[in-house]
């Protein structure tokens, strides 16, 4: 009896040991023993119930299926992620795993000891995470690793398709006019004052409400192919980096040219009169475009084919008639008559972890769940039939699913829950399917606005650096003083245009814009060896 | 001061008793009264009184993560970002701005109720004062999100009705009013709109008041010769001087104050210059992906203490010229 009951303890014992020790200690067979519980950052946008979507619930079974980990999602709004983030990691209640686009948050934070430092972590469980490393890459994955401290903050998700900005301008506009599309920055000009002097032919009784050239009031971003234009075509990398913090490239050599001659546009009444009233998130313009008053923008390379039968381009058709199409044209030469874009670099959003978590495996083994192609094919493509319907090359052709229905999209290609890769990711079948994408616009179209997106791209250079201190806690004061001067500047008169720009830039420098560059400079030449000129 | 007074008459039969003042018949017979006072309190405790044990973080390292009691103190004596603020453009911008904009809302908005209850106090028709007051009231419950559309949808440049109008009357395309375009307009705009929201709602309190000034007054004012305006501005005004004065007081105090909706609300772009006010600041270097906490706190602790000095400034000024006072 004493025998059994010795070998009895000793059993336990074993199994204690061997539960403890292990390095992966919790997992038995890939799998938790016991069911962990971890909370996810969700956006939503619109009024949609993303953690009621089929999609949360695809990805809750798999994590409870696969490691036995309970997974819960924390929403919040898309467009107050920043406000968000600080107020959860003040209150101690962020999720297990959020996000943000913004590094320099994260880097705050991190300052105030609220983010966990991956390194060893990644170092640990590496075998474990094949998925995560399969999409990221060990670029990504180290992409912000600071090479003195060794501290890694934030892992770099995968940006699939790097595409960035387009010019888009009413083909049959254009038609109506007999004018072909434009193919220098001259001819474009030549469009514009046309559709300006044609009001009442293009559109008869709202002739007033005439756009020729709509911009927003985030001016870096919605007039960059014309700011890159004016850059000077042999700008090195590391030129590029140093006066590159500004991800509006509004600080690069020429960028000043660019805005004389979108101020000089404006004074001819050419530039939409009213673009500076109405803050980020408003849909005034957006209306303009449905409606069909605007004759040529710039924004995201597929931007009015975005969202389906709510689409620009949808709405178009209803509003103007089938012939009405917004379509993507490249016309910026720069001085060596290349049509340059800046492209996205692999990195898109940054995943972190705040201090408070105590499940840094699983939240980890969540990551390579959702890196994994099968879960990203079956996020993006959703169910056949609803979503999706097969061609004849297999490749997959997205359907336009109404916003009421819970297997609607609200975000494309549901970014919002493949947190660590933003684009379409379908495999073999990921060039097919692209252009099928955005149903119910023609494939074609699309086609050629990714085609002319790419058209003559270049993406910045990375320089692994250690942090650069003067970039914390400044850059939503940097952006919003930016877009406060470029405002000013392009709406002054021509006679004040240099004196209002040249003041904004000087502020925008005085209060650190000046700083980042210094520092930028001064680190890469110990990197480098790279010798800045001011 | 008030509440001392107070208890002292309530406590006056008690004293009377033979055995002198005591606590114990005192609040045996008044203890309802502190039950009633229990809930208020607890509410300030909880909601003024603790969170000023985070004003601690105005002089200490930026951190909200930790409680700023185990935070390090900051650089220069814990002052660093009180530095900081003064030597950021920025900053002084918004103070510039916060002072500018609050001054010209005392000189044009402080008058106007008083002004309007006048007006309304003169009319003979009660139905049409009833009707006139509450079309007044009205504009005050509508929040300054939606006032700042209605604005954009009337003012702007080019889409706003009253310039499509002015465009069509002037037969001119380019002729513009830039009410919200341009920094010297929008702050008459802003002004203009904060009138309109908040004057009939300010009338209510100095209507009230007049209801205390006894009828004779008037009937003696009539007897004496006085016509409609000699009886307003030898009766009525100093009747609703202390009113005037106490009001006055506490706007004082709100000097450095700032609303935080109606500038973000009302702001553009084109006119940061003037309308960045603290609040704003405190905002956007805040909460708003600043991250600058202490720094903020410290702007916000100024904005109390200096607002704090001028109400007592005011105070004693106004008991100077022989008025009450609130304090």
């Amino acid at each position: 009896m004493k025998r059994i009951l010795a070998l009895f303890l000793a059993l336990i014992m074993l199994c204690a040991v061997a539960v403890t020790a292990n390095a992966a200690d919790e997992l038995v067979d890939g799998k938790f023993a016991e069911t962990r519980h971890i909370t996810v950052r969700l956006f939503q946008r619109g009024d949609n119930v993303p953690e009621e979507s089929p999609w949360a619930e695809y990805i809750r079974q798999g994590m409870l299926e696969k490691y036995n980990v309970e997974v819960e999602f924390a929403v919040g709004g898309r467009w107050t992620e920043t406000d968000d983030l600080g107020n959860l990691l003040a209150a101690g209640i962020a999720p297990d795993i959020i996000y943000t686009y913004s590094y320099s948050t994260i880097l705050t934070y991190a300052d105030m000891d609220g983010i966990i430092d991956l390194a060893p972590y990644i170092e640990q469980y590496k075998d474990l995470l094949p998925n995560l490393f399969g999409l990221l890459g060990e670029d990504n994955v180290y992409w912000d690793k600071d090479p003195d401290t060794g501290k890694l903050w934030a892992l770099e998700t995968r940006l699939v398709n790097n595409a960035r900005i387009n010019t888009f301008i009413r083909k049959d506009w254009l038609d109506k006019l007999g004018m072909s599309l434009p193919t220098t920055k001259a001819q474009f000009e030549e469009c514009l004052i046309a559709f300006r002097d044609n009001a009442e032919l293009l559109l008869g009784a709202d002739a007033a409400k005439m756009v020729p050239y709509s911009t927003s009031q985030d001016i870096g971003w919605r007039n960059n192919i014309l700011t890159v234009s004016f850059v000077p075509d042999d700008i090195t990398d590391e030129e590029l980096y140093i006066r590159g913090y500004d991800d509006r490239q509004q600080f690069l050599p020429g960028a000043k040219e660019a805005m004389r001659l979108l101020n000089k546009w404006y004074n001819e009444g050419l530039v939409w009169k009213d673009f500076a009233l109405y803050g980020s998130g408003d849909t005034t313009e957006d209306d303009n475009l449905k409606a069909g008053f605007v004759g040529a923008f710039q924004h995201n390379y597929d931007y009015p084919y975005r969202n389906g039968d709510d689409s620009i381009s949808a709405n178009l058709k209803r509003n103007v008639g089938p012939d009405a199409e917004f379509v993507a044209v490249d016309c910026f030469e720069n001085d060596a008559g290349v049509y340059r874009k800046y492209l996205g670099s692999t990195v898109d959003r940054k995943v972190c972890f705040p201090s408070t978590n105590d499940e840094i495996l699983a939240s980890l083994l969540y990551l390579d769940f959702i890196s994994s192609p099968e879960t990203i094919l079956a996020l993006q493509t959703g169910v056949e039939g609803i979503n999706h319907e097969r061609a004849e090359n297999g490749a997959y052709m997205m359907k336009a699913v109404d916003p009421t229905d819970p297997h609607y999209q609200a975000s494309l290609n549901n970014i919002d829950f493949t947190m660590t890769c933003n684009g379409q990711y379908l495999g073999d079948y990921t060039e097919a399917s692209f252009a099928y994408g955005y149903a119910p616009v023609d494939p074609e179209v699309v086609q050629n606005a990714y085609i002319v997106a790419m058209n003559g791209g270049r993406v910045p250079a990375h320089f692994s650096l250690p942090a650069i201190e003067a970039e914390v806690g400044i850059g939503t004061t940097l952006s919003t003083e930016r877009d406060t001067f470029l405002n000013k500047a392009v709406t002054a008169s021509v006679e004040d245009f240099d004196a209002v720009y040249d003041a904004g830039v000087a502020n925008y420098m005085a209060i650190g814009g000046e700083a980042i560059m210094l520092e930028r400079a001064e680190k890469i030449q110990i990197a480098t060896g790279y010798v800045f000129v001011k | 001061m008030k509440n001392e007074k107070t208890a002292a008459l309530a406590a006056q039969p008690v004293r009377n008793k033979k055995m002198g003042f005591s606590w114990s018949t005192y609040f045996k017979r008044y203890w309802t009264l502190y039950l009633l006072l229990l809930l208020p309190i607890t509410f300030f405790i909880i909601f003024r009184y603790i969170p000023m044990a985070y004003i601690l973080m105005a002089f200490k390292k930026n951190n909200i993560i930790k409680p700023p009691w185990q935070v390090a103190w900051a650089k220069n004596y814990g002052f660093e970002w009180f530095i900081r603020a003064f030597n950021d453009q920025l900053f002084i911008r918004a103070l510039e701005n916060t002072v500018k904009l609050n001054l010209l809302d005392l000189i044009c908005g402080f008058p106007a109720p008083i002004l309007m209850a006048l007006v309304l106090n003169e009319l003979a028709f009660k139905r049409f004062k009833r009707f006139t007051q509450t079309v007044l009231y009205l504009p005050h419950f509508l929040s300054w999100i939606i006032i700042s559309s209605l604005a954009v949808r009337l003012l702007a440049d080019n889409d706003g009705l009253i310039n499509i109008l002015y465009k069509q009357m002037t037969g001119n395309k380019d002729a513009v009013i830039p009410f919200l375009s341009q920094p010297s307009w929008w702050v008459g705009t802003y002004i203009g709109m904060g009138i309109w929201k908040e004057a009939g709602w300010g009338t209510i309190i100095y209507l009230a008041a007049l209801t205390s000034i006894s009828p004779e007054l008037y009937e003696a004012a009539a007897v004496d010769g006085a016509g409609r305006f000699r009886r307003i501005w030898h009766v009525t005004l100093p009747g609703l001087r202390p009113t005037i004065i106490t009001l006055l007081i506490m706007r004082l105090g709100y000097i450095l104050g700032s609303e935080f909706d109606r500038p973000l609300a009302m702001s553009n772009t084109l006119v940061t210059d003037v309308s960045t006010v603290i609040s704003i600041y405190v905002y956007q270097k805040g909460i708003n992906g600043g991250g600058l906490f202490s720094q903020t706190t410290a702007v916000g602790l100024f904005q109390s203490v200096v607002g704090v000095l001028f109400l007592f400034m005011a105070n004693f000024l106004a008991k100077r010229f022989g008025e009450r006072g609130i304090m």
